[in-house]
């Protein structure tokens, strides 16, 4: 067997970046298999590395959207918030950004400086400098107007351990606010429905959330929910510690106006992408302390305590507001709007 | 029409007590189990569209419901009974021809039964270069054929009345040249009907379909009742909605007082939209049509008139029809979709489900669409709940 015969499909399909089983199969076995390294760690979203005693997280993430300019940001802002976040829910504080620009050949260069200026808005508010860089230009067709890919690294505290080894039995489950509003907002803008809304992406920086539960002593774990959304970090949970993740439905916080637009197109919002989102582990005895100390901030208002770890086979079990259960699977294909 | 036995502002869990009381009480142990003999039997539940079943997963009503309510998923998925030689059509026009080939999402991944090294789906179609284009509204097929005037652009249609109804607006309001339609569209109810009319029709009451009824209107379902004696209820696609649509007719089964109930008012009346029902009309011909693996249904699906000629995919490219496929090209071997759609068989009861057919590698159709019951069951984790069907 070729070492490329590991992975089940022969070609990239879309469904390899979704943030589902595929792209962590493709990660797994291809790029994990062959550039695999003691510190290389797939599961987490920096890696964190001693330098001259000092311990520092660092991380990249590439972006592309469309449309590149949404309600509630742009694809400038989701580079800055979309690195920034990766460190602070590893216990970082943000410090430096790299930043690469591909950009296709007819851009306007009007819309382009919207774009930036947006970074640059983005990198203030969040604390991070942009301090390398590096432009190229491709020709038409070879990119959507223009992909992104950002760098960055944080300091990070002694004495921070956090990870999904921390994880226990009866830990409680947080997120920080409502779920699924940065797809939605993106699929609104893309017009392609036909639909409407005044929905705003949550894309922002999260670090003001990760930054206040990090004093606390029972915090175990910190994600943010982006491609693949709540549904998909508690899979993954699920998955590394072998138990059970149970989520009580009606207390994860969702948008009406989510919720409207995925039952007319057939999606689940708990599989939709947020951008300024924390989902955090917290032992039981804290949870409502970081409850607290979410609601005191404006990003965290509606915050919620939604599950919590129980004993049992590795799933991710919905109680549902009828008492009912539902199991959250590990999304496969990316969905398609239904038809009946 | 009679009032409904449950206000449909009434809340999921009122709802869902109300049902189970219901169950429990003599009158219901006496219906189920007339001899108060072990092993009695359940009150089995149809529902006959894609929505309802996922929403019924959704949230969980299965196991939240009575023990003696059986909840079966029926004919409600277009995209798992669109016939294998339509798909062998559209992805051969879409190879060989220069057009633009649209269809709704789900049908790009439903498989022909071809052999594994050919080009099995329309979405490996389009990964070797055919241009395929999936469309999620009917307006966007007049928009891309007005955009690529120079292009032939093939519509292909799958679909029950809730889609074919916007289709037909599309035609009837104004075509371009260049737009034909490759229509594979069906009607629901002669699929129920044909089911009631088997000896072992497989349930006790029906849930009608709230969208198809809120095109068609109400008074389609009316058979069930006048021809049957099968409590039917129209549902919509809330918990609510369809707690009380199975509240009703659980009660019209207890009480013999058998109606056709609309537990989906905001959206239904008794003779649905009008303008939709004459734009069907003045452009398309009911006729006898093959159902995957089921066969041919009369009077089960729609056809362009003669009109439309210029416009009609299948006489365009004639070439490409190829009937002698029906009798391939019923569901892949070993694949028991048929029965899945029928009510016959739970998904999790056919060989292939959750073994060799995944939502990732599907065999059969049922795994492919949202609307399929097998997806469904799989997508919501009824591997681990299939005792409790």
């Amino acid at each position: 067997m070729s070492d490329s015969m590991r992975l089940k499909t022969h070609y990239i399909s879309l469904a390899h970046g979704n943030g589902g089983r595929y792209m962590r199969e493709l990660i797994e076995q291809l790029f994990a298999h062959y550039l695999a390294n003691p510190l290389l760690n797939t599961q987490t979203d920096a890696v964190s590395l001693s330098l001259n005693g000092s311990d520092i997280a660092f991380t990249t993430d590439g972006f592309t959207v469309n449309p590149l300019e949404f309600p509630g940001g742009t694809i400038g802002s989701l580079a800055i918030h979309g690195t920034v976040n990766d460190l602070a829910v590893s216990g970082a504080t943000p410090k430096y950004l790299s930043l690469n620009a591909f950009i296709e050949e007819g851009l306007a260069i009007e819309q382009l400086e919207r774009i930036i200026k947006s970074m640059a808005e983005a990198a203030q508010q969040s604390g991070v400098a942009i301090v390398t860089g590096d432009t190229k230009v491709v020709p038409k067709g070879e990119c959507a107007g223009v992909f992104f890919a950002t760098s960055g690294i944080g300091i990070k505290e002694k004495n921070i351990n956090l990870g999904l080894d921390q994880i226990h039995t009866g830990d409680q489950i947080l997120v920080s606010g409502s779920v699924g509003d940065h797809g939605t907002a993106v699929m609104l803008a893309r017009e392609q429905f036909g639909l409407k809304g005044s929905l705003q992406s949550d894309a922002d920086s999260v670090y003001p959330l990760t930054k206040t539960l990090l004093e606390l002593p029972g915090l175990r774990f910190m994600r943010d929910p982006t491609r693949g959304g709540l549904a998909s970090v508690c899979y993954e949970i699920s998955q590394a510690i072998n138990q059970e993740v149970h989520l009580f439905e009606h207390k994860i916080p969702l948008h009406k106006q989510v919720e409207s637009v995925c039952e007319i197109l057939g999606y689940d919002p708990l599989y939709l992408a947020c951008e300024g989102r924390v989902v955090a582990i917290v032992a039981q005895q804290n949870a409502q302390q970081a409850l607290s100390q979410w609601r005191q901030l404006s990003t965290g208002k509606d915050a919620q305590i939604i599950g919590e770890i129980r004993k049992g086979s590795a799933h991710v079990v919905l109680e549902t507001e009828l008492g009912g259960e539902r199991i959250l699977q590990e999304l496969e294909d990316d969905p398609l709007p239904r038809i009946c | 029409m009679p009032d409904n036995v449950l206000s449909s502002s009434t809340d999921a869990k009122t709802c869902l007590q109300r049902v189970n009381t219901l169950m429990a009480s003599p009158a219901a142990k006496a219906l189920l189990d007339p001899d108060s003999k072990k092993g009695s039997r359940r009150f089995k539940i149809m529902n006959v569209c894609g929505g309802h079943e996922r929403s019924i997963s959704m949230s969980g009503i299965r196991n939240a419901l009575h023990p003696s309510i059986e909840l079966i998923p029926g004919p409600g998925c277009p995209v798992c009974i669109c016939p294998e030689e339509d798909i062998y059509q559209a992805i051969q026009l879409a190879l060989n021809e220069d057009i633009i080939l649209l269809a709704f999402g789900d049908m790009l991944r439903v498989p022909v039964n071809t052999s594994k090294k050919t080009i099995r789906t329309l979405q490996q179609a389009h990964a070797a270069g055919a241009d395929i284009r999936a469309i999620a509204s009917p307006l966007e097929a007049r928009q891309i054929a007005l955009q690529n005037p120079h292009r032939a652009v093939v519509f292909f249609v799958a679909g029950f009345e809730t889609t074919t109804a916007p289709v037909a607006g599309l035609i009837a309001e104004f075509i371009p040249d260049n737009l034909s339609f490759l229509l594979a569209a069906r009607l629901t109810w002669p699929a129920v009907a044909m089911l009631l009319e088997s000896d072992i029709p497989g349930f006790d009451a029906l849930i009608a379909p709230g969208h198809v009824a809120t095109i068609m209107g109400g008074n389609e379902w009316q058979f069930a009742i006048n021809q049957f004696q099968i409590p039917t209820a129209i549902a919509g696609f809330t918990p609510e909605s369809l707690l009380t649509a199975f509240y009703s007719v659980l009660r019209q089964q207890l009480e013999q007082r058998l109606f056709l109930d609309n537990c989906y008012p905001q959206l239904v009346t008794q003779q649905g939209n009008i303008s939709a029902q004459a734009q069907l009309k003045q452009t398309m011909n009911i006729v006898d049509a093959n159902w995957r693996g089921i066969g041919i249904i009369p009077q089960s699906g729609f056809a362009l008139k003669a009109a439309y000629d210029q416009h009609n995919a299948r006489l365009l490219f004639d070439d490409y029809e190829q009937q002698a496929r029906r009798h391939r090209g019923a569901m892949p071997a070993g694949c028991d979709c048929a029965k899945v759609v029928l009510g016959k068989l739970y998904p999790y009861e056919c060989k292939l489900y959750g073994r060799t057919c995944k939502p990732d590698e599907p065999v059969g159709p049922c795994m492919v669409s949202d609307e399929g019951a097998c997806r469904i069951w799989w997508v919501h984790g009824a591997p681990r709940n299939k005792t409790k069907a």
